[in-house]
C-alpha cells in the first residue's frame, strides 16, 4: 500500500533523511519510531505529499504521494490539532468532507457515525472552547471523512491523558481491523509495541532497525534467564530464602541446574526476561528516547520478565509523553 | 496542480462564513463607522454634483452679460464675481462690445497661472459643448481663430480671444495684452500675502506648495486657510479621491492579511495542503472575499461620486496590488507585529504612488502614471485611450500577479511555517523558482513590473527638482533598482545552493539574467505610446531617446545592442560576486550600479 524507495530529504545543509526505504502492507499497523530530529514526522509528511523528496521515490497506493488521487484516499493527523476554533466540530468536518467531494449525506452519515465512535460531545460548540482530547478526537474525525484506504497519523496519542491515549490507540487498532493501513510515529515505545504489526526505528535520518517488534527483539536485543535455586551457586545471589543466577543462555542455565543438584538443591523456577524497545533503543541509537520514565535499577519499567510457561501481559499503560 | 474553480469557491465560502462568524462586535462597529465615514464623503460628492470638491477655488470677474460668463458659471472651480470684486485670481475685460476681442488677465504669480489654466480649460469645454449642440454641424463650421501670444513684462499675463472658438492647439489666445485695471497686484494677495510676482519663476527650484493659512498665519502672513489660498493649488481632487478610494483598502488588508498569518500560526494551514487542492485554490479562495468586498466598495464609491466602469476599473488594480502586496508580506511576517509594518508599509508606499503622480496632473504623462488620474478623467467625462489605461493600471496587474505568484510559491508546508528572518524567506521565495540556470532570465523579467513601477515613482517624485539634478537623480535611482532587480535573482539562487558556486555558472547566470531583464524591458515601450518617453525625466529613465529620432541603421541597432550588452556586462560582475556570498555581492553589485549609471549618464549626454 505504501512503497518508500530511497526516501532522501535535505534543508540547506541539514540532512532530514539518508534514504529510507520500506513499504506498508493493505491492513498493516506500521510504527515510525525515533527521538525528535530522527526525520520520522519528514518521512510521514513526504507520504502525505506536504514535501517534496530531494530524491528518492513514495507511493501511496501505486501514485505518488502529493497527487490529487493520492491525496483523496489518505488521512493525514498531524502531531498538533491545528483546528480553526472559530468553528464548531461538525461545521469543520463539513467543510472538510465538501474539499474532499463527498456528498453532502454521505458526509452528514459519516461524521456522525465518526463522532459517535470516537464518543465526541459538544459538537456543536466552537473548537475553542473544547478540551485538547476533544481536539484530539475531532482531528481524527477529521482524517476519517473521506473515508480514507491509507491513515498517516503523527503521535495521535501526544499530550492525552491515558484515558484518551488508550481510547485513541484501540480506536487505531480498530480502523485497522477495518482494513485501513495505518501509518504512525511515536516517542512512546509502549504505544508502537502495544499497537504496531512492524516497527522502523529511526535515528538522525536513518532507519536503524526494521520489522516486528519481536524480531526486532530478537536481533537487537537479548533474552537473559533468572534461575532460582533452592541452594546457593556460583554466582548466585540470594533473593529471600531462595537464590538467583542470571545467565543468557539455556546452556548455562543447564550448567546451574547441574551445579545446584551437585549442591545438593535444586532449581525450582525459572525466568526469562526480554530487552524492552526502550533498551533497543537505546543499544540502537545511542541515546534514551526523550520523553521514556527514569525507573529504579532492577525496577525496569516495561519489564517483561515472565515464566516463560505463562502468557505474556503488557505492562500498564504509562503516562502519554509531553 | 491545476485550479479548481469549484474548489476555490468552496474555499471562498468558508473563508466568509469563518470571517463573518469571527468578527466581534467592537471591530464590527469600527467597520460600519469606517465604511458610513467614506460614504458619508463620497455622498457629499454625490450631493454637491459630482465631486466638486475643488469647487469655486479661483474667482473669475466677468460682467453676467459677458459671452464667458456661461464658461465660468459651468465650470467646477470658477466662481463668477462681479466686475470691480476685489480678489479676483481672473479678470475678464470685454466690456466694450464693439471690441471683438476681450482681454483676460490675471496675476503673474502661480495661482494667476493655475487660475487662466483652469479658466481657459472652462472655455475650451464650454465652446466643445456648444459646438456638439449644434444641430448643422456643416453650418457651424469652420471658425477661423487667429492666435497670437504677446510676451509681457508686466505681473499680470493675459490672454484674448476674439471669437470664443476653439483654437488649433487647444488653447484660447489672442493677440490683446493683458491690460491690468489696478487689480493684479490685489490677485496676488488671496494667496495670503505670497502671490507676488517673485513666486511665479515656474520651474526654478521645487514646487513645494506655498501654504498660507495656519502656516500663513504663523509666518506673518493673512489668516485665510481655505483649499484655494494654497499656492499652486493642491490637487484636492486627487487627496480626496485617494482617500476616498484607498481608506477601505486598508481596512480590507488588515483581516486579508490576518487571516493569511493566521493559517501560518501553529500550522493551521497544515491541513488545507493536505487536502485535494492545489495551493492556487487555497489562495485565490482566501483572497476572492477580499477583493470581492474590495471591488464592492470601489464600485460603491465610484457610483457615489458619480464615476463609471472606467472608475472601478481604475482603481481594481490599485485593490488587487494592496492585497498581493499584503499576502506576501503575511507570508514573510513572523507575528502580528510584523504584519502590522507590513500592511502599514503597504498602504504608505501605495497610497503615494497613487497620490503623487496626480500632483502633476497638467502633466499628461506623469499624472497618467497614477490610475486614479483616469478617475478624474471619467469623472470630467474624457475619454480615455486603451494604451493610457494599460499605461495607468498594467504595472499594477503585473506586480499583483507576479507577489502572488511569489507568495503562492512559499506557500507551502516547507517555508509558510518557518520563522526565518524576513530578508532569507524573500530569497527563498525566489529560490522556489530556480530549478534551471534559465529560471534566472524569467526571474529577472519578472522583476521588470517592479522596476517599470519604481522608476515611475522616481520620475513623479524627482518631477519638481531642477531637470538636470532631476535627471542626474533618477540615473542613480535606475541604477540601483536595475541593478538589483536583475542580482537578486542570481544571489539567490547561490544562497540557497541552486547552482554551483564557480565562474563559469555565474557568467551564465549573469547572461542570462541580463538578457532576461532586457526582453522584458523593451515591453515599456507603452512609455511612448502615453508620451512619457517625451518628457526629459521619462526619456532618461526609460531610454526612449533617439527612437524615431532618425538615427541610421548602425546606430539603432547599437541602441538596441548596447543596453543588452550593459545589462549582461552588469548582471555577470553581480553573479561573479554572488558566488562569494552576500559581502562579496555587495561589492560587485555597486561596481554593476556604477558601470550602469556611467552607461546612462554617457547615453542621455550624448543624445541630448
Amino acid at each position: 500500500m505504501i512503497t518508500v524507495d530511497g526516501l532522501r530529504k535535505v534543508y540547506g545543509d541539514f540532512v532530514a533523511v539518508h534514504g529510507s526505504t520500506f513499504d506498508v502492507e493493505p491492513g498493516e499497523i506500521f510504527g515510525v519510531v525515533g527521538p525528535n530530529g530522527a526525520g520520522k514526522t519528514t518521512t510521514l509528511k513526504t507520504l502525505a505529499g506536504l514535501i517534496e523528496p530531494t530524491a528518492g521515490t513514495v507511493r501511496v497506493a501505486g501514485e505518488p504521494a502529493g497527487d490529487p488521487e493520492t491525496r483523496t484516499a489518505l488521512g493525514f493527523l498531524p502531531e498538533e490539532s491545528p483546528l480553526y476554533e472559530d468553528m464548531t466540530a461538525r461545521s469543520y468536518l463539513r467543510f472538510f468532507a465538501d474539499l474532499y467531494d463527498v456528498p453532502r449525506e454521505t458526509a452528514n452519515q459519516r461524521i456522525e457515525t465518526a463522532l459517535d465512535d470516537l464518543e465526541l460531545e459538544h459538537r456543536d460548540r466552537r473548537l475553542g472552547d473544547v478540551s485538547k482530547g476533544m481536539k484530539r478526537k475531532v482531528a481524527i474525525a477529521r482524517s476519517l471523512v473521506n473515508d480514507p484506504d491509507v491513515l498517516i497519523y503523527d503521535e495521535p496519542a501526544s499530550g492525552l491523558d491515558p484515558l484518551t491515549t488508550n481510547y485513541v490507540l484501540e480506536y487505531v487498532r480498530d480502523l485497522a481491523d477495518a482494513g485501513k493501513t495505518v501509518l504512525f510515529s511515536a516517542h512512546n515505545l509502549y504505544h508502537v509495541e502495544s499497537v504496531c504489526d512492524r516497527v522502523v526505528i529511526m535515528n538522525e535520518g536513518e532507519i536503524v532497525a526494521r520489522g516486528t517488534v519481536e524480531e526486532i527483539r530478537a536481533e537487537h536485543g537479548e533474552t537473559t534467564y533468572r534461575v532460582f535455586t533452592t541452594v546457593p551457586v556460583e554466582r548466585s545471589e540470594p533473593d529471600g530464602d531462595r537464590h538467583v543466577t542470571t545467565v543468557d543462555s539455556m546452556d548455562a542455565v543447564e550448567e546451574v541446574r547441574e551445579a545446584a543438584a551437585a549442591a545438593g538443591g535444586e532449581v525450582i523456577d525459572i525466568r526469562t526476561r526480554e530487552s524492552t524497545l526502550e533498551e533497543i533503543f537505546l543499544d540502537v541509537a545511542g541515546q534514551p528516547m526523550p520523553g521514556s520514565r527514569r525507573v529504579a535499577p532492577g525496577a525496569v519499567e516495561g519489564d517483561r520478565e515472565r515464566d516463560p510457561s505463562e502468557p505474556s501481559e503488557p505492562p500498564e499503560a504509562p503516562e502519554a509523553a509531553e | 496542480m491545476n485550479v479548481s474553480p469549484r474548489k476555490l469557491l468552496r474555499v471562498a465560502r468558508w473563508e466568509v462564513s469563518r470571517t463573518v462568524g469571527t468578527v466581534d462586535r467592537k471591530t464590527a462597529v469600527l467597520g460600519a463607522v469606517a465604511l458610513l465615514l467614506t460614504l458619508g464623503v463620497a455622498a457629499g460628492g454625490l450631493l454637491a454634483g459630482g465631486v466638486a470638491l475643488d469647487e469655486d477655488i479661483y474667482a473669475v470677474a466677468v460682467s453676467s452679460d459677458s459671452p464667458y460668463h456661461e464658461s465660468v458659471t459651468d465650470s467646477t472651480p470658477l466662481e463668477a464675481v462681479p466686475v470691480g470684486a476685489p480678489n479676483a485670481d481672473v479678470y475678464v475685460d470685454d466690456r466694450d462690445p464693439s471690441d471683438r476681442e476681450a482681454t483676460v488677465s490675471v496675476a503673474n504669480t502661480r495661482k494667476g497661472q493655475a487660475a487662466l489654466g483652469a479658466f481657459r480649460s472652462a472655455v475650451e469645454r464650454h465652446n466643445a459643448r456648444l459646438l456638439a449642440a449644434e444641430e448643422n454641424q456643416s453650418a457651424a463650421f469652420p471658425v477661423g481663430v487667429t492666435l497670437s501670444y504677446v510676451e509681457r513684462a508686466s505681473e499680470r499675463v493675459g490672454a484674448s480671444d476674439g471669437s470664443a472658438g476653439e483654437n488649433d492647439d487647444g488653447a484660447i489666445g489672442g493677440d490683446g495684452t493683458g491690460d491690468s485695471d489696478g487689480a493684479g497686484d490685489d490677485a496676488g494677495d488671496r494667496s495670503a500675502g505670497s502671490g507676488t510676482a517673485s513666486d511665479g519663476g515656474a520651474g526654478s527650484g521645487l514646487g513645494v506648495p506655498d501654504f498660507g493659512g495656519i502656516a500663513g498665519s504663523l509666518f506673518g502672513g493673512q489668516p485665510t486657510g481655505s483649499p484655494a489660498e494654497i499656492a499652486p493649488p493642491f490637487p484636492f481632487s486627487s487627496l480626496v479621491l485617494a482617500f476616498a478610494f484607498l481608506v477601505p483598502m486598508n481596512f480590507v488588508i488588515q483581516a486579508y492579511g490576518s487571516t493569511i498569518l493566521n493559517e501560518r500560526i501553529n500550522r493551521r494551514g497544515e491541513l488545507l495542503l493536505v487536502a485535494p487542492l492545489s495551493r492556487t485554490d487555497i489562495v485565490a479562495g482566501k483572497t476572492l472575499p477580499y477583493a470581492g468586498v474590495a471591488l464592492a466598495a470601489t464600485t460603491v464609491i465610484a457610483l457615489a461620486v458619480g464615476g463609471g466602469p472606467l472608475s472601478v476599473a481604475a482603481v481594481f488594480p490599485i485593490a488587487l496590488v494592496f492585497l498581493a502586496a499584503t499576502f506576501v508580506g503575511a507570508m514573510f511576517a513572523r507575528s502580528f507585529k510584523e504584519l502590522t509594518f507590513v500592511t502599514v508599509t503597504v498602504s504608505v508606499a501605495l497610497t503615494t504612488y497613487a497620490f503623487v503622480p496626480a500632483i502633476f496632473s497638467t502633466v499628461t504623462p506623469v499624472a497618467l502614471i497614477s490610475p486614479l488620474t483616469l478617475v478624474v478623467r471619467d469623472l470630467q467625462g474624457e475619454a480615455v485611450s486603451i494604451a493610457e489605461y494599460l499605461f495607468s493600471t498594467g504595472p499594477f496587474y503585473l506586480v499583483a500577479g507576479t507577489l502572488f505568484a511569489t507568495g503562492i510559491g512559499v506557500y507551502r508546508e516547507e517555508d509558510m511555517f518557518t520563522q526565518r528572518a524576513v530578508p532569507l524567506k524573500f530569497l527563498d521565495a525566489l529560490a522556489v523558482r530556480l530549478h534551471r540556470p534559465r529560471d534566472v532570465a524569467l526571474l529577472s523579467a519578472l522583476s521588470v513590473p517592479f522596476v517599470f513601477v519604481a522608476e515611475l515613482l522616481g520620475v513623479a517624485v524627482l518631477f519638481a527638482l531642477p531637470e538636470g539634478a532631476a535627471i542626474v537623480a533618477l540615473l542613480v535611482v535606475v541604477a540601483v533598482v536595475e541593478e538589483v532587480a536583475k542580482g537578486v535573482g542570481v544571489y539567490a539562487g547561490f544562497h540557497r545552493s541552486r547552482f554551483e558556486r564557480d565562474l563559469p555558472t555565474a557568467l551564465k547566470l549573469g547572461a542570462l539574467s541580463g538578457a532576461g531583464f532586457f526582453l522584458a524591458e523593451k515591453a515599456t515601450v507603452v512609455v511612448q505610446v502615453v508620451g512619457l518617453g517625451s518628457l526629459p525625466l521619462g526619456e532618461a529613465a526609460f531610454g526612449t531617446a533617439g527612437v524615431g529620432s532618425g538615427l541610421g541603421p548602425a546606430a539603432g541597432l547599437a541602441l538596441v545592442a548596447l543596453p543588452l550588452l550593459l545589462h549582461v556586462v552588469t548582471a555577470a560582475v553581480g553573479a561573479v560576486g554572488a558566488t562569494r556570498g552576500r559581502r562579496a555581492w555587495a561589492g560587485t553589485l555597486l561596481v554593476a550600479m556604477a558601470i550602469h549609471f556611467t552607461y546612462d549618464l554617457t547615453v542621455v549626454s550624448a543624445l541630448g
